[in-house]
Order: structure tokens, then sequence, then C-alpha cells
């Protein structure tokens, strides 16, 4: 029988008023991955930043090994085996990335003061070595790097203090197929060495396959723990949400339905810098195109070609119905055209502007009054409603939105979008970082939209996902359309990720 | 994600080998300008004693950005640095006039240090916006300047004008070597020290830092000292080079500070290529040719100067970011 390495008694939490956490009681054996799942605001990443000594804890204890701990800091946590790669914590774009990975450990690299950046590099290198992980250019700042280089960073960082539990606090949604299936193999090394993990993620299915055991929260309690191998994900998402959960939140056709006009059309196009290359597709209204592929396929600067945001080299993006060629992102907005980027905080949000303000931002031109002065009724009429078709759980349109959970804060950056009259919508990784609940919410307005005869372009890392949603899929490669499947053809994980390696 | 397994060990050759294209570049085009800003003046621009006068002006303002490098660095601005170098070069005069070489440095360096510990600690305890802070402090500090001046008893020693011979800090060939020995100490500390990463950290992204363990307010505090010695020691170039230091009062101090800035913008802007510790003394040489260049020109000192300041910040501000590319997915 495996060792006990954590114990958790009673243990509280309060952010002011709000009970975060209630009477917690966790147990973690030696060599096991357990996983952490509950809906946005459930109390995970609160309990797992309370092992990892970000935030202390106001009653109950905890052992580690047996022995009292109750860590002051992630410092103090790493030097008792304990490392954690939160969710949105990210690095710092200005320093390289060897010294975002020993951040607070400088000093190992200390002779005389001066701090050896060469030894650093050498050293988060072979921490990638070791764990099998991609390497990325440890020398350079990773200011203007991408969320998936961050997070591989954040990795290494974690793993470079030789952890005996691996706390991962959605790490997959942020990772490509190829590099989530690295994370996998690390995952089973960890166990296999008799380390344990911590893992939250919002894909029950992933979850079920990589854990043995998940942990249920709701509204700050332990709902119960239960064996990954002997459990459903309707039984985890019931669960979770404390009531019936079964059924597909997918679409249930297996025939593309959109209408004949074009909205939008690619043609031939070549991104400035080469990330993408002669690509050419149509999106219909009412159709929902899906794109997929690995790392370094391109997929995301498809969307930011086709609402503007990266120039092109050659080809040609227009919006069909009105002739009108995208150019920028402004040409985009004046055209109906809506894009929802994958990295919300520091690409889509206003993270310390309120709901309000982030609402009514894309909307600004239609709530000018006949002065061109924005009016402030019309703003708040705006942002209320929407805060209520959304249900967005804020106190009100007032509050900042980094007070927000990752639910909500998608909820409105999605929002804020079909508040507008679009023909066109760009949604990359919409339901990154969202629990089941709101991620059923968003395919709910996504067969809305369609309904309605909107055009969207759907990027996303989940296979699941874009096979669920896409009335035709794009599979790109190196920056190539490998394939485009329709809905009613071989339409099966199995057959996109042959045409993806 | 950049899956470079195979390609780490060329990435720092490449890199080497895009820097040193860059150097040359830069230092053929700087030549080039200089040549013809040699024609434009008849040849008196690059005239050695006219070179000379450039690089001892150059000085100065190459410690002030040295230092506003590091307080950038932490996210921090302080406005009463004006101030503090009003005072810190009284003292360097006081001092030097009554006990020679050990008073010059003593007198700068103690009132640089101590003044700029004061606000870093203000910044660190009080939680005022540090431009709030710094505003309040440099009236304070004006103030204090207006007092001392006016005081029977010493305001006649700091309103005069610091011995010959104990100018040589500010003056060639001592003050390039100051400068030089000073570069060397500041690019270890901004770069290759735990707690220039540590102060470049918190100012990259406070919240990764302080979760990393990083001590917010030590580091802070430790901005402090570094910031207050290497402006104590711009106190006493400045006392040495300008000789005497007048009062300012109603926050002109902050003049003292305006071209300084200007340095570091300059520096940022080349800091993709070069490091800004090493781009802080080269863009002060420049932007001093450039000013000594207008006045050789005739162009009336003060606003067109300025004016011409502010088009070369645009300017270069253009070249730097040309092709840049931002956030790659």
């Amino acid at each position: 029988m495996s060792e006990r390495i954590l114990e958790i008694r009673g243990l509280n939490k309060y952010f002011g008023p709000t009970h975060a956490n209630k009477n917690i009681d966790f147990d973690l054996d030696q060599g096991e991955i357990r996983g952490i799942i509950g809906e946005n605001g459930s109390g995970k990443s609160t309990l797992l930043s309370q092992i990892a000594g970000l935030y202390g804890s106001d009653s109950g204890t905890m052992k580690l090994n047996g022995k009292p701990y109750a860590p002051k800091s992630p410092l103090d946590a790493n030097s008792s085996g304990i490392a954690m790669v939160l969710q949105e914590l990210g690095v710092v774009g200005g320093l390289p990335a060897a010294v975002n990975v020993y951040l607070g450990h400088t000093g190992r690299f200390a002779k005389g003061g001066i701090v050896s950046l060469k030894d650093m590099a050498q050293a988060a290198y072979d921490e990638c070595d070791k764990w099998n992980l991609p390497k990325v250019d440890m020398t350079e700042r990773l200011e203007g790097t991408g969320i998936e280089t961050r997070k591989m960073v954040e990795l290494v960082r974690a793993l470079s203090v030789d952890p005996q539990i691996l706390i991962l606090d959605e790490v997959t949604q942020s990772l490509s197929l190829n590099n989530r299936n690295r994370l996998y193999e690390l995952i089973k090394r960890f166990k296999e060495m008799g380390r344990s993990i911590l893992l939250i993620t919002h894909d029950v299915e992933e979850m079920l396959e990589i854990t043995d055991t998940v942990t249920v929260l709701r509204d700050g309690e332990v709902i119960g723990t239960v064996k990954s191998a002997e459990v459903k994900p309707e039984d985890i998402r019931t669960m979770m949400v404390g009531r019936d959960m079964s059924g597909s939140y997918f679409r249930d056709d297996h025939t593309p339905t959109y209408r004949d006009e074009v909205i939008l059309k690619m043609d031939n196009v070549t991104s400035e810098f080469g990330e993408i290359s002669d690509i050419s597709f149509e999106v219909h209204a009412g159709e929902i195109l899906g794109f997929c592929g690995l790392s370094d396929s391109g997929i995301h600067t498809v969307g930011e070609v086709a609402y503007g945001l990266t120039k092109i080299r050659s080809g040609k993006v227009t919006l069909e119905q009105q002739g009108v060629e995208i150019t920028s992102a402004t040409t985009a907005l004046n055209s109906r055209a809506g894009y929802v980027p994958k990295d919300r905080d520091n690409q889509a949000l206003m993270i310390n502007a309120s709901i309000r303000d982030n609402f009514a931002l894309p909307s600004a031109k239609e709530l000018r009054g006949a002065a061109g002065i924005i009016s402030g009724g019309k703003v708040n009429a705006l942002s209320w409603k929407m805060k209520d078709k959304m249900s967005v759980k804020a106190r009100n349109i007032f509050q900042p939105m980094n007070a927000l959970s990752g639910g909500n804060k998608q909820k409105v950056n999605l929002g804020r979008w079909l508040a507008k009259d679009l023909q066109l919508l760009i949604l990359d990784c919409p339901t990154r970082g969202v629990d089941v609940g709101v991620k059923a919410y968003i395919y709910q307005l996504m067969k809305d939209a369609k309904e309605q005869g909107i055009a969207m372009i759907l990027i996303s890392d989940e296979l699941t996902e874009v096979l669920g949603m896409s009335d035709r899929l794009i599979v790109m490669k190196d920056g190539k359309m490998k394939k485009i499947i329709r809905r009613d053809e071989e339409f099966t994980e199995h057959s996109v990720i042959g045409e993806m390696i | 994600m950049d899956t470079k397994a195979n390609s780490n060990a060329a990435a720092p050759t490449k890199k080497k080998m895009g820097n040193l294209t860059f150097a040359i570049i830069f230092i053929v085009a700087v030549a080039v300008i200089f040549f013809l800003l040699n024609l434009l003046s008849g040849g008196i621009f690059l005239d050695g004693s006219n070179i000379k006068l450039i690089l001892s002006h150059s000085i100065y303002p190459t410690f002030v950005a040295w230092a506003l490098c590091f307080l950038f660095a932490c996210g921090y601005t302080d406005m009463s640095l004006g101030g503090v170098l009003v005072l810190g070069s009284f003292a360097s005069c006081l001092l030097g006039n009554m006990i020679g070489y050990p008073g010059v440095i003593i007198g700068g360096l103690v009132v640089g240090l101590i003044l700029v510990f004061i606000n870093f600690t203000i910044f660190a305890f009080t939680g005022i916006p540090s431009w709030i802070a710094g505003i309040s402090l440099g009236l304070i500090y004006e103030a204090l300047a207006v007092i001392i001046k006016g005081s029977k008893s010493i305001g006649k020693l700091v309103d005069t004008d610091l011995a010959s011979e104990y100018r040589a800090l500010g003056q060639l060939p001592g003050s390039v070597i100051l400068l030089l020995a000073a570069m060397v100490v500041i690019y270890f500390v901004y770069n290759r020290t735990t707690i220039g990463l540590n102060i470049r950290a918190m100012g990259g992204n406070k919240e990764v830092a302080r979760a990393m363990g990083i001590n917010i307010v030590k580091t802070l505090i430790a901005v402090g000292v570094i910031c207050g010695i290497i402006i104590g020691v711009g106190c006493i170039i400045q006392q040495s080079t300008n000789v005497r230091t007048t009062v300012k009062t109603g926050l002109t101090s902050m003049n003292m500070v305006f071209q300084p800035i200007a340095v570091v913008l300059l520096a940022q802007i080349l800091e993709r290529k070069i490091n800004i510790i090493i781009a802080v003394p080269i863009c002060s040489f420049f932007l001093y040719a450039i000013f000594n260049m207008l006045t050789i020109m005739h162009v009336p000192a003060g606003t067109l100067q300025d004016t011409c300041l502010g088009a070369f910040l645009v300017l270069f501000g253009i070249i730097g970011n040309w092709g840049y590319r931002g956030i790659v997915k």
C-alpha cells in the first residue's frame, strides 16, 4: 500500500466575506495522480494555492509526510518538495526564459555574487532533456512569445525544484496536442518515480484518462473522491453541478448545414512572417468552420489574419457580402466581424477595467449619441442586459474583470461580441479554462449564432470541440492546409490525428 | 510552441552574429552621421576639443540615466531626484571645499544615498503611488535647499564654486575613468546579480516575482540603495563639472532629470540589440553630440533644441521598432 504524502484536515479560507474553502479534508498518496474538478469558482485553485504556499489558511491543518506543513510562501513550499504551475500567473517578459525558470533561486548560479546566465540556461536545457519537454530558447527574453512557450517555461520552473508533489492548474488547455502528449508522458514518469500530481483540468474525459482518482469540489466543499477507472464523465459532471448533466453538449447532427452566401474568403494568403502560407478557404453564413493542428501548424495565425491583426505578405482576405478587404482589425470591426483570442487576459480583456467597460468596448460606435458622445445610460443598459443574458456571476457591472473567475471572464469576452449584430465571429479556443457548465453554455451560444446565420471560424486545440461543433474542419500542418473534412465524411479523431501528424 | 530541440546550440551563435551585424551597422551609421555633421559644421564638430567637450558633458546624464534604468526596471517613478541632485551637489561642494576630495565624494554619496533610500522606504511602506510621493518629497527637498542657501551659517558655503583643485572627477580623463569603472559595476549589478534580476522581475510582473518568493519590500529598498549610490556619484560629477549648483523651486529641479530621461528612452529603443546599461552612455554621448551640433549651427538653446530632441526621439523610436513582431503565437 502506498504511503500517505499529504493529509489535510478542516482547511478553511476566507476572502473577505467569501468563504472560499469550507472544512476541506483531503488525502494524497505517494505516486498518486489526483484530479481536482469543479465549476469555476468552486475553490479548486484556492485549495491548490493553499497547498503551494500562495495563500495562507484561516484554520485547519496540513501534514506532509506525516509532519505539520504550513508553507509561508511558494518558496517555502518548494523547499518542502511542492511546486505549482498556476493557471494565470505568467512570466516576466523582460527577462530571459532561463531567469524565469530559476526566479527566486538565481543565487544557485552565482559565483562571487555574479550570476552565470550561461550556466542557468544550460541547467534549464538539462531540465527540459530530463523530462523530455520541448526546448525553448532559454537565452531569449519571453516578451513576444506565445502562451504555449510561456506555459512550458512555467512547467520547467516547477520541475526545476525537483518536486515530490507537482500541482498543475489547467496547464493542458494551453498546450497543443503534441505537447499535451509530452505532458502525459511526464505525468506517467512522475507516477513511476513514486511522486504525486495534483491536476486541475476542465476536460473531464482527459482527467479520467490520466488520473488515478478525482476529487470533486462544489461551492468550496469536497463533494467526494472517486476512482477514475470506476466512473463515467457524466457522473463527474453531475457531481460537479449537482444536477443531471447526461447527454452530449456538442451538436448531434452529422451533416454540414449552412447557407450558400460566402461571408469571408481567404485567397492564397501568406502571413508577413510566414507562420501560414498559401491559405485559401471560404466560410459561409451559418457555418462553423473548424481549424485544428499541432503547435507549429499556424491555426492561431489564421484567426489573427482573418481579423486583420497579423499582416499578410501575399493574398487577400475579403468579406464577400460587402466586398471589403480586411487589412486591419478596424476594418474587420467596422464590417461586423468579431474576434475572441486564445489569450483572454493579455489579448482580449481590459483586465483592470470594469465588466461594464469590457462589455461596451466593441459596441462603442453603436453606443454613441447624436453629438458623438457615448451615452452612460446606454452603456449601463447594454452591460446589465449582457451580464444577465450571459449569467455572469458578479455583484454588479462595475466590478473589475480581474475579480472574476476564468469562466465568467470568458462569458464577458464572448458576450461583448454577441451583443453586436455580427456577420462573422472568430473564436480561438473559446472554452479554454472554463468548466463544463460554461462550456455547455458557450456551445449553445454557438449553436444559436449558427441559427442566426453568423459565420464562425472555430480554432481549437481540443479535437473533440472542433469535431463536435464544426460543419467543415480544416486540418493544418506546418502552416499549410493539409485537408478539409466535411461533417458527413470521415469526421473522427483518428482520421484527423492521422492528417495532423 | 517552439520545438527547438535541435536548434538550441545554434541559436546563441545566430544571436551573436545578429548582434555583431547590428553593432557594425550602428557604428558605420554613427560614423557617417558624424562625418556629415562635421562637413556641415565646417570641421568644428569632429575637432578634438569639441569631442572632449561633448564627452565631458555626457558623463553626468549617463549616471542619472543609469539610476533611472533601475527605477524604471522596478516599475516606479521618482520625481524628487532633481531635488536630491541639488542637495547632494550642495553637500559635495560644502564638504569638498572643507576637506578636499574625501569631502567631494562623501558629501555627494552620503546625501544621495540617504535621500533616495528615504524615498524608496516611503514607497515601500506607505503604499502611496510613487509619482505622488516623489512630487511631495521633491518639493520638500527643494524647500530644504532654499533654507540651506538662505541660512546665515552655511548659505554662502554651498552657493559657491567648488575649488578648482577638487574638480578632477568632473573633468577628463578622471570622469571617463569613473564612468568606465561604474559601467562595469552597474552592468554586472543590473544583469548578473540576483538583486538585479529580482528588481527587473518585480517591475516586469510583481505577482510572478512575489509568487517566486522575491521579497518585494526588500527588493524595493535595494533599488533605493543602488539608485542612491548612482545618484550620489551623479551629484559629485554634477558639482565637479558645473562647479556651482543653483537652487530650484516649484519642481524646476526636475529639469535636471529631463535629458537623462531622454537618454533612457533612446537606450530603451536600442535595448533589443544592445544591453541598456551599455546603451546609456552611447545614447548620452549621441544626444549631447546632437545638442552640440545644434549649438554650432546657431540653433537657439531651449525650445528649438528641445523640439529637435523630440524629433530625434520619434525618429529613433520608428527605427528601433522597425520589423518588430510583437506577440508570436
